[in-house]
């Protein structure tokens, strides 16, 4: 049996603690957003993790009006998907950019989100 | 493999209803066997889509429970979830169940009820079926799925919100002529185009609705199938799925999997998209229709905006898109709705659909998409 590089419980341990990582193959070097046993491109086991930077670009962004039950206190508040200067894309929260000046090509950092003591991904201004 | 035909249809009026999904379920498939002209006795397997029971009525294991209610308690029964695709694959499956010549008659089914909780809790069970950790916590809804997917379209093709306006406009437009249809009134660009933001840049009427309904569809073998007064004919059905997470979908304005699906469909069926007379597509929110019409190949990639404000997709343009008001005017009881859009595919093709029927339609398919684009299926059919 092979441990896990990252487990999801590890990648949010590290948001809380203000890194970001990916997972990259021995075998092909594809970079991945953990968790991932096998390599999509190879089929390896064999990840190693990698820090990520930070640093990444808006790819696509909405602003959420009507929430879900567990998120109406924070409604409007807006999403995007964010592809990292590595290459990875991750979706994240938007903060303290205002929304309406959002827009695709947007550069951003990560900054971790933790509400009621659970981390989540959070983009805030380059 | 054995031909299979679908020689019975039923489907509820989508909306509110009083009553259980498996009660639902059973006046569709009540109907469809009246419809397929053979007694209950002759279905020898159920395949059952059911999305949210556990959340909205507390209700799992709903395959043996609609068998129940349907009076054929003994059948044996399976239920399907690939969220908002999931009658669709049950569909799938059966065709393959008498194809191997393991069963000569198999019903299909699905039916779901979410109008008995608040749209907040609704909103939060349909966000269920994108990733728990990774999207949810965030707040992600399906308007905001598809909104980044139209805002990724936009930008690369210039499709407007005009255009997105004109789909729900066609719809509601088909929708008024469907007596089954949630929603029997035509709308305006200007009423689109004025209503709320849901998730930019997606209004209140680029979406589909909440809604109750079962719908239900009878198969046969071909030996069965023959003694049908209008079998129609599974020509093709294939199924393709997607990286789950946003992130990891390379191109947000494209839905790879609908594009796996129709290839592997028009593959088995000898077709291509020429050859379709009428389509039921997955129109769960307008710009989900213009990305599946060009996913399909009836358009190029980035021409379905402008397609749709041509009206090249209403019924009479050149090919006619969700002639049964799609998601959009019909309505969208998820777990019915793969099943429902085949029942409209099979009255198109028996003559059957009245005021909004395509003339002379021959050949059609249907496109169901699950949740976050993860999942689709496309199934295309013919009459003799």
């Amino acid at each position: 049996m092979t441990e896990p590089a990252i487990t999801v419980r590890a990648f949010f341990e590290r948001v809380r603690a203000g890194q970001l990582v990916a997972i990259r193959c021995e075998s092909c070097g594809q970079l991945a957003i953990p968790p991932r046993e096998l390599c999509p491109t190879c089929h390896a086991r064999a990840w190693q993790p990698q820090s990520l930077a930070g640093d990444g670009t808006i790819a696509s962004y909405t602003v959420i009006r009507v929430a879900p039950r567990s998120h109406a206190a924070e409604a409007p508040y807006a999403v995007a998907v964010v592809t990292l200067k590595e290459g990875v894309a991750v979706l994240g929260r938007i903060v303290d950019i205002p929304l309406g000046s959002l827009a695709i090509g947007m550069p951003v950092r990560f900054r971790p989100l933790v509400v009621s003591d659970q981390a989540s991904i959070g983009f805030g201004p380059a | 493999m054995r031909r299979v035909a679908v020689i019975g249809v039923g489907v509820t009026k989508f909306g509110l209803h009083d009553r259980t999904s498996a009660e639902l379920f059973a006046e569709a498939a009540a109907d469809a066997l009246t419809d397929a002209g053979i007694p209950a006795s002759a279905v020898q397997a159920l395949y059952y889509g059911n999305v949210v029971g556990g959340e909205t009525e507390h209700q799992l294991h709903t395959g043996p429970q609609a068998a129940s209610v349907l009076g054929i308690p003994s059948v044996p029964t399976t239920r399907f979830e690939t969220a908002c695709a999931s009658s669709h694959a049950a569909f799938r499956h059966a065709v393959m169940e008498i194809a191997a010549g393991v069963s000569d008659v198999v019903m299909v089914g699905g039916a779901e009820r979410v109008l008995n909780v608040t749209t907040a809790e609704s909103t939060e069970y349909f966000a269920y079926a994108s990733d728990a950790v990774w999207e949810q916590r965030l707040g992600l809804t399906f308007p905001g799925v598809f909104a980044l997917i139209a805002r990724a379209h936009m930008q690369k093709h210039g499709t407007t919100e005009a255009q997105m306006a004109a789909v729900a406009v066609k719809n509601h437009r088909h929708g008024a002529l469907n007596p089954k249809a949630q929603f029997q009134k035509q709308i305006t660009i200007e009423q689109v185009l004025k209503s709320a933001y849901v998730a930019d840049p997606l209004k209140i009427f680029d979406c589909c609705p909440f809604s109750d309904g079962g719908a239900a569809l009878v198969l046969a073998s071909e030996e069965v199938a023959r003694r049908h007064r209008k079998p129609v004919w599974v020509l093709g059905s294939a199924a393709a799925s997607d990286w789950m997470l946003l992130g990891d979908k390379r191109d947000l304005s494209r839905v790879p999997a609908t594009e796996r699906a129709a290839a592997a469909a028009y593959r088995q069926a000898g077709l291509g998209p020429d050859d379709v007379d009428v389509v039921e597509v997955h129109d769960c929110f307008t710009i989900a229709e213009i990305v599946a019409t060009e996913g399909l190949g009836f358009f190029e990639p980035g021409a379905g905006g402008r397609a749709a404000e041509e009206g090249r997709t209403s019924l009479g343009g050149e090919i006619p898109v969700n002639p049964s008001g799609g998601l959009k005017a019909k309505g969208h009881p998820i777990g019915a709705t793969g099943a429902a859009q085949i029942a409209e595919i099979v009255t198109q093709l028996r003559g059957e659909a009245g005021p909004r029927q395509v003339d002379g339609a021959r050949r059609g398919l249907t496109h169901t998409l699950g949740g976050n684009t993860a999942t689709v299926l496309v199934s295309l059919f013919g009459r003799d």
